[in-house]
């Protein structure tokens, strides 16, 4: 469970402080689905960073499962990405001379599994994002829809506990990103992950649960009902 | 995962690695040629001092010539008779001391025990001048007008004198020189003939100590067409020629060798020596033993090889300071440059690369990990270049040896140098002052190249790559995923 409390993230835009949050305070259950909405340089890629432990606030607490990363040393913080934090981003991120496989791979080497391991786990990790035939193709040679399931398989791979999407169909067209969304979806269920998504697409906003909204960096959350 | 990543990675990026491998080896292969050439000239400059000293001598103990009397001493004057056989030939020889002063030959064992020396022998260095020829008397021609026989004469008389001219008559003499050096045959592993090996009959045996025997150099012995169990004369006494030995530099100390002691008898100079070669315990205390030498032995000059190699003059010389100093410096310069430029295309390598290590650590890799990555893609980009500098600096190396351009050498041309002088020219050294005569030795240069020096260059390589990673390596680790993913959003 994501625990915040007056989560202030201040940066200085020449000589003039501006917060990109400001005393967020948000509580996220384990297993929970949170859609992070919010205009262009309203904070939400900042909060998303910030629950991904890349980054620390300039002041308050972000528990994970009651350790605070705020004030973990990076070698702990590093370890809890490494194993409860799988990132999708939007641009996919792969490495460009990797295969599919080992890009997957790269997400279970600071685990210090074994070569056979990996690639076993890689492999897995591929049938279950639908690309189980391609794992020696390189990112150049696949299409954005297949580099983005090679980058859920990558973050998934590790078997998280959190997950963490930045804009993951940013960079794809409407079927495509349907198609993306109901991967996680279905990925989100089956491993009961808690699934955290900044997103400008309003539809895919309305079809989650909870919706964190980020102005001005304060944050306001609303329930969903119906999703 | 590491190789495969770094394999991966030196294939995408291989223009950029070419770059940085081909300035590394550029640099080391001039590191390579500069040694191997720098090792040539340091060979070519023993082979010169080994000449004069022989192997294993580390330095001479002589007696610097005293400056030009008013009364001409030791010029050579020749005498011939006033003889009325008509076209007798006549000959004769000086044997003068080459070079120095003569020491006393009980100096060769006061030096030999003075600390650190390990052994020292005394040798004599002579020059002969052989002269030979005939003198032809002129024909006296009476002028035909004048009808009267007349006596020898030259010119025109009168009065009734017989009238007429001589005509013809003169002198034909042929000028040979030749070095010899009278050694000590009980201590022959040090000395001048050490540089040479026999290569027809024998050496001298211990006891011809005395012994009318002589080693003849090869190419003194192909000039004048001698061979073993043939003789040679000097100053009347003839030697049997029991050895020929062909000088290892291909310049040979002297001309004929004969033992100390008959040297000493034809040149008038018993118990005296020319020279002390001595041979140090230790070489790292040379200078040591030169000073000891020169406090305790007073009025004798002691001479290095080192001091001796400084007095190497010639194209030898010249080649050798440029591979010294320009070569060097050379060396430095493009090895300092290839690093730089390594170490910031390893930089910008990285910097194009944030998103790739931002994504990396947010995956949970440690920043020690990222910094391996680019520390290893950095030093295989070195090793490759390594590779390429070394066969580069080999080929390079080959090529100067296959070509062997040929240096001259100028030794001994200023005064204080050891050694023996004259090469066997007409009065090579044979004059009295300080100056000894200049030795001129044609040395083909080689670039040998030793495995210490491939050592070095796999060592460069390594550092090359060192320093480069540790320049991309250093941004890498510096790098926090929320600022390398920011950059690129």
């Amino acid at each position: 469970m994501y625990q915040l409390k007056g989560v202030t993230k201040r940066y200085m835009r020449g000589k003039n402080p501006v917060d990109a949050l400001a005393g967020v305070d948000l509580t996220i259950e384990d297993g929970g689905r949170l859609v992070i909405q919010g205009p262009t340089g309203g904070g939400k890629s900042t909060l998303l960073q910030m629950l991904g432990g890349l980054d620390r606030p300039t002041s308050g607490t972000i528990e994970l499962d009651g350790v605070d990363l705020a004030r973990l040393p990076e070698s702990r913080l590093t370890k809890v990405r490494a194993e409860s934090i799988g990132f999708v981003f939007q641009s996919f991120n792969l490495i460009p001379t990797l295969t599919a496989q080992e890009n997957v791979e790269t997400a279970l080497v600071p685990l210090g599994l074994g070569a056979k391991a990996r690639r076993e786990r890689a492999a897995e990790a591929l049938e279950s994002v639908g690309l189980g035939d391609r794992p020696t193709h390189l990112p150049g040679e696949m299409s954005g829809g297949q580099q983005q399931r090679v980058a859920i398989a990558r973050a998934l791979v590790k078997r998280p506990k959190v997950l963490l999407a930045d804009e993951p169909t940013g960079n794809l067209d409407e079927s495509m990103r349907d198609e993306i969304m109901d991967l996680l979806d279905g990925l989100w269920k089956e491993h009961g992950l808690t699934f955290v998504m900044v997103t400008h697409d309003s539809s895919l906003a309305r079809k989650a649960p909870r919706v964190a909204t980020i102005r001005k960096g304060k944050v306001t959350v609303t329930e969903n009902a119906a999703a | 995962m590491f190789f495969t990543y770094l394999r991966r990675e030196l294939r995408r990026r291989r223009k950029a690695a070419l770059v940085v491998a081909s300035g590394l080896a550029l640099g080391i292969a001039l590191v390579i040629i500069v040694s191997s050439v720098s090792s040539g000239m340091s060979k070519a400059q023993d082979k010169v001092l080994e000449s004069l000293y022989g192997l294993g001598t580390d330095m001479t103990v002589t007696k610097a010539a005293a400056a030009q009397g008013s009364g001409g001493t030791g010029r050579p004057r020749f005498e011939f008779d006033a003889q009325d056989d008509e076209d007798a030939t006549q000959s004769t020889d000086r044997v003068m001391v080459q070079g120095f002063q003569t020491l006393a030959a009980g100096i060769v064992g006061k030096v030999g025990k003075q600390d650190g020396v390990a052994d020292a022998v005394g040798g004599l260095s002579l020059t002969v001048m052989k002269v030979d020829g005939q003198f032809q008397r002129g024909e006296f021609k009476q002028d035909e007008s004048s009808g009267t026989q007349g006596g020898p004469g030259g010119g025109q008389g009168g009065g009734g004198q017989p009238q007429g001219r001589v005509e013809g008559g003169g002198a034909s003499f042929d000028v040979n020189s030749f070095t010899v050096y009278g050694t000590d045959v009980t201590q022959q592993d040090l000395g001048p003939l050490t540089s040479s090996t026999i290569t027809g009959g024998r050496t001298f045996k211990a006891a011809e100590t005395d012994a009318e025997v002589a080693v003849v150099d090869a190419a003194y012995a192909k000039e004048k067409e001698l061979a073993v169990d043939e003789t040679v004369t000097i100053s009347g006494t003839t030697y049997t020629i029991v050895g020929i030995a062909t000088a290892d530099s291909g310049d040979a100390s002297a001309n004929v060798y004969i033992p100390l002691k008959q040297a000493q008898t034809v040149a008038d100079s018993k118990d005296k020596v020319t020279t002390v070669y001595v041979k140090a315990a230790d070489s790292q205390q040379i200078d040591t033993v030169k000073a000891a030498i020169q406090k305790n032995i007073s009025g004798t000059t002691v001479t290095t090889s080192a001091d001796l190699a400084e007095t190497v003059s010639g194209s030898l010389s010249t080649a050798s300071d440029l591979a010294s100093s320009v070569g060097k410096w050379l060396s430095i310069a493009v090895l300092t440059a290839a690093f730089l430029v390594a170490g910031l295309l390893t930089s910008s390598a990285v910097s194009r690369r944030v998103r790739e290590f931002g994504t990396l650590k947010a995956l949970g890799w440690k920043s020690g990990r990222v910094t391996r990555q680019v520390v290893g893609e950095a030093l295989v980009n070195g090793l490759m270049g390594g590779v390429l500098g070394i066969a580069i600096g080999l080929a390079g190396a080959y090529a100067v040896t296959a070509v062997s351009p040929t240096l001259t050498a100028q030794l001994g041309a200023t005064g204080g140098g050891g050694g023996m002088g004259g090469g066997g020219g007409p009065m090579g050294g044979g004059g009295p002052g300080r100056q000894t005569a200049a030795r001129t030795l044609d040395i083909a240069l080689t670039a040998p190249v030793y495995l210490t020096t491939i050592l070095v260059a796999v060592g460069l390589a390594v550092a090359g790559g060192l320093v480069a990673g540790a320049f991309g390596g250093w941004r890498a680790s510096r790098l926090r995923p929320a600022d390398a993913l920011r950059r690129v959003a």
